[in-house]
């Protein structure tokens, strides 16, 4: 009798200990398992899903971070080519090549208001630099979309396996976008596939951190600066989104921002920016662009 | 949920342990020996009912600890360097403690309120008798506890004389001529005064260096600098709290005090990129090094600059007050309320840089 | 009796193994040196930033006196020759960050994470083993004292304890009642650092600015030595400064990039979108001719 309870004892400690050497990334694995599991269930047979019956998350659902709401640029840092447009062949700050600097050299902003270019500031390599409101929602569970009052853009962060529409995409191009959820074993997963048709999403146990990836392409040429210095249609801008909260309640979002363009850059041209949550979009005031 | 778990198993398996053996209970010893096991094992797991590895675990930090309301009687021990300690809070003066193989040195004492607890911090660090005690200049908060403090020893076997040194107009101030009330008891005012530059004792193997500095918070300050340790004790001179205490009536002046604290860091020599080094006891406030006397110097510098190209000028009292030379700095120094009011600390200097001028 | 024992022993050592030896959950090695990127304010960070230039900086008016009474050749006392960038600035100053990490070499447990800069030699402890600040009465120094958390892969560190310092090097100060936040994201080679600081003196609200860096796989950190020197002879205890109303630093910004002087003085407003459209109904200073500046 005393030998079974030990033999009990010892069997229900080494299987607890093994629950918990797999560790918490696995843990998160676990429920979404099966979350997606559970999701199968529901799925009719012969739906789109992965696997027979699957309803995999979709990516609105899986978001690690909550982007959406109404936000402000704080700008407090390259004030003089945010805030003003700086003066013709001011390019500070930016490895600019002489090639760039000959266009930029260039700049005509009447020419470009006369030809219907007054956006080109505003493209998406260039977007989250400028100062304004932006608001983001989700257009659908797998688009985000982000309205910018200034210029009044619109771009489109497309979750999934589509692949951009072949040629230009206007000056916001083509933006694919993808969770890295942190800690998970392999990063940029979460392009979800859609739903099984007639299923219901059932939304797995979201991890608690991550950023989102954003890669933007098929742009048409635009500035990064409103004083005309070039980037071509072949730059690829690939930005991280990442969210915090101050200690005050504040709340932010910071995007980091790697515009490639061999054709005006000597090398990636790297900025950050911060938006702060506003509670409403009492101060959102569309614009149109200005090429000045 | 990971603690939980682990108690919930530690919790199962004792009782199911103890069922299966009734004639034996888990002994103390055991208890003991996991308690090790676990810390050893585990330093970074947060407290559990059983087992408290460590103190209650912050995550991240928060904000700075606030000041203690003036009337709270805690006084911390903060080990300087050297042989010596400081002593803070409670609302009097700093302390400054020496102590070593040859007994304990206070460069003043504090309200005499705290020297019950000013002892009991005292017998933490030394359990020495008291041999000297410095004081820096004159005031209730700073010499408070020399009655306390000076106590000859009656023991037998240890009897020890206290000497109160000061400058002598500390002495001056605190006690009378004949037939007039001292502002202190006789027990409290010094027994051994300078009236020159400086004074020098040896103690506990370190050379402490006394430097009067003239005019200053009052006409009777002095600086203690303890050569060996490397530490400078400043009195009121020098604070992380607010403006200077100017105390006009015992003497005290704006350039007194700002050539005072040139005068300190003529003696400050910090260890590398302009920290550390030589610490700094001030009067009252956190413990500070050269780049902290440095600041308030260069404050109190502009300030008195400012009222003094008012002064050149020609311009009022209330011109100079309304011109705001303290704007920059009231926010972290200034006051409205207490011994000395941002106008009156104004004042002083308007009074002075004018009675200057003519 | 003894199998009770060993039951209990083994039970405590297979948990223990559970517990301590899977890794903490999502962190991230910032581990190496990184280059800092300045393709941002790169003029202000490198060759230094223009006298008067306060915009978009959520100053208090205390700040812009303090600002407009700073003279440039302060810095040639020999005192304020060797102070180091305090944790406050010198993630945007100049020089390369090395990143590296302490463990417990029983344990293995994470301990501190270290950051040093090569300019002036900031070295940074930032403890990640729970220890509490230190009581407000314990010095200041310029990196502060630094506590860091984990947010899923994100550092988040709290500083306290910090020396008088600055936000900008024109004048624009900090006090010794500053405290920071600031988090490190990475992504991939590139190290987004984001601070976030706070004086209740000369801040109206929280400071955010963010820094780039780029791992440097050839990267080098040089030691940094300083020695004090008398460079310019004064008298005893002169401090430079200006005196009120004598600073035209501010209006000579203002002209120079054609801008309100409102805008030059900064103030939280001034960071936000709608500034735009009251710059258009501020007044743009003429350029002062150096003529016509008044003689110190």
């Amino acid at each position: 009798m005393r030998d079974r309870t030990f033999r009990m004892q010892a069997v229900l400690i080494v299987l607890t200990a093994a629950v918990l050497s797999i560790g918490s990334g696995a843990f998160e694995r676990a429920v979404a398992g099966q979350a997606q599991t559970a999701a199968a269930a529901q799925a009719p047979a012969g739906g789109q899903g992965r696997g027979r019956g699957q309803a995999p998350p979709t990516a609105q659902a899986q978001a690690p971070i909550d982007l959406t709401g109404w936000w402000v640029s704080v700008v407090t840092e390259d004030w003089r080519w945010r805030m003003v447009t700086p003066p013709k062949g001011d390019y500070s700050s930016i490895p600019i090549s002489p090639e760039g600097r000959r266009v930029g050299d260039a700049w005509d902003p009447a020419k470009d208001e006369r030809e219907g270019n007054a956006c080109r500031s505003y493209g998406a390599a260039a977007i989250m630099r400028v100062p304004g409101r932006v608001h983001v929602t989700w257009q659908d569970d797998s688009t985000l979309k982000i309205d910018t009052d200034a210029g009044t853009q619109t771009r489109l962060l497309h979750f999934g396996d589509a692949q951009p529409p072949a040629g230009e995409q206007g000056w916001q191009g083509y933006s694919a976008a993808t969770w890295e959820i942190a800690g998970a074993a392999a990063r940029g997963g979460g392009a979800a596939a859609a739903p099984a048709r007639g299923a219901a999403p059932v939304a797995p146990a979201a991890p608690r951190y991550g950023s989102l990836k954003v890669v933007t392409t098929h742009m048409k040429a635009g500035y990064l600066r409103k004083n005309g210095v070039p980037y071509s249609e072949n730059a690829v801008v690939t930005e991280y989104f990442d969210r915090h909260n101050e200690s005050n309640g504040d709340q932010w979002f910071t995007v980091t921002t790697t515009v490639d363009d061999s054709k005006y850059l000597q090398q990636p041209f790297i900025t950050s920016t911060g938006f702060k949550k506003e509670a409403d979009g009492a101060k959102w005031r569309p614009t149109p662009c200005a090429a000045q | 949920m990971l603690a939980t778990a682990v108690v919930a198993l530690i919790g199962l398996t004792t009782p199911l342990a103890m069922q299966a053996t009734p004639a034996r209970r888990a002994t103390e010893s055991s208890r003991r020996s996991d308690r090790r096991m676990f810390r050893a094992l585990c330093t970074s797991c947060p407290d559990t009912t059983d087992f408290a590895v460590r103190g209650a675990l912050q995550q991240g930090g928060g904000a700075p600890p606030r000041d203690l309301p003036a009337a709270h009687a805690e006084v911390h021990a903060l080990r300087v360097q050297g042989n010596v300690w400081m002593l803070v809070g409670g609302g009097g003066g700093n302390i400054t403690v020496q102590a070593g193989d040859d007994g304990v040195l206070l460069v003043d004492t504090s309200l005499a309120s705290l020297s019950d607890v000013v002892m009991a911090e005292i017998k933490k660090i030394s359990s020495k008798p008291v041999n000297y005690i410095i004081n820096t200049h004159v005031h209730a908060d700073h010499v408070g506890g020399n009655e306390t403090f000076g106590k000859a020893s009656t023991d037998f076997l240890a009897p020890t004389q206290v000497q109160i040194i000061a400058h002598e107009s500390v002495l001056n101030r605190m006690s009378a001529p004949t037939g007039r009330q001292p502002a202190f008891p006789a027990g409290s005012w010094p027994t051994d005064t300078y009236f020159t530059k400086q004074k020098e004792v040896f103690f506990n193997s370190e050379a402490i260096i006394l430097l009067h500095q003239p005019a200053a918070h009052t006409d009777g300050d002095t600086i203690v600098f303890f050569r060996r340790s490397d530490v400078v004790s400043t009195g009121d001179i020098f604070q992380t709290t607010t403006f200077p205490f100017i105390d006009t009536e015992r003497g005290g002046t704006i350039n007194g005090i700002i050539a005072a604290l040139n005068n300190i860091l003529d003696i400050t020599v910090p260890r590398d990129k302009q920290e550390g080094g030589t610490y700094v006891i001030p009067g009252h406030g956190r413990l500070c090094d050269e780049h902290d006397v440095l600041e308030y110097r260069d404050m109190l510098t502009i300030v008195r600059d400012r009222v003094q190209d008012g002064v050149k000028k020609g311009m009022t009292l209330a011109q100079v007050k309304a011109s705001q030379p303290t704007l920059d700095y009231d926010a972290r120094w200034g006051s409205n309320a207490g011994p000395q009011t941002t106008d009156q600390f104004l004042e002083k200097i308007f009074d002075e840089l004018q009675a200057t001028r003519k | 009796m003894r199998n009770v024992e060993r039951v209990r022993t083994a039970s405590l050592v297979l948990l223990m193994l559970a517990v301590c030896g899977r890794p903490a959950f999502a962190q991230m090695d910032f581990s190496g040196v990184w280059a800092p990127l300045f393709h941002e304010d790169q003029p202000e960070r490198i060759p230094g930033p223009d006298i008067g230039d306060y915009a978009g900086l959520p100053i208090t008016e205390a700040a812009r006196t303090r600002a407009l009474a700073w003279d440039a050749s302060l810095l040639t006392l020999p005192e304020h020759q060797c102070k180091p960038h305090p944790s406050t600035y010198g993630f945007r100053g100049v020089g390369n960050l090395r990143m590296w990490s302490d463990q417990d070499p029983a344990t293995q447990q994470l301990i501190k994470i270290n950051t040093h800069i090569q300019w002036q030699e900031q070295h940074r402890d930032i403890w990640m083993d729970g220890r509490p600040h230190p009581p407000e009465y314990a010095p200041h120094t310029w990196q502060g004292f630094s506590t860091g958390r984990w947010e899923g892969d994100t550092l988040v560190v709290s500083t306290t304890h910090l020396k008088a310092g600055w936000m900008r090097r024109n004048g624009l100060a900090l006090t010794d009642r500053a405290t920071m936040e600031d988090r490190f994201y990475r992504h991939g080679d590139l190290l987004t650092h984001v601070y976030i600081i706070s004086d209740p003196v000369y801040l109206s609200e929280p400071l955010v600015k963010t820094n780039g860096f780029r791992l440097a796989l050839n990267g080098r950190i040089d030691p940094y030595p300083c020695e004090s020197v008398v460079e310019v002879p004064r008298a005893k205890g002169e401090v430079p400064n200006h005196l009120p109303g004598t600073n035209h630093a501010a209006e000579e910004f203002a002209a120079k990039h054609e801008i309100p002087v409102e805008a030059a003085l900064g103030g939280a407003e001034t960071a936000l979108p709608e500034f735009i459209q009251k710059m258009k109904t501020l007044k743009v200073p003429a350029q002062t001719p150096a003529a016509a500046r008044p003689a110190r």
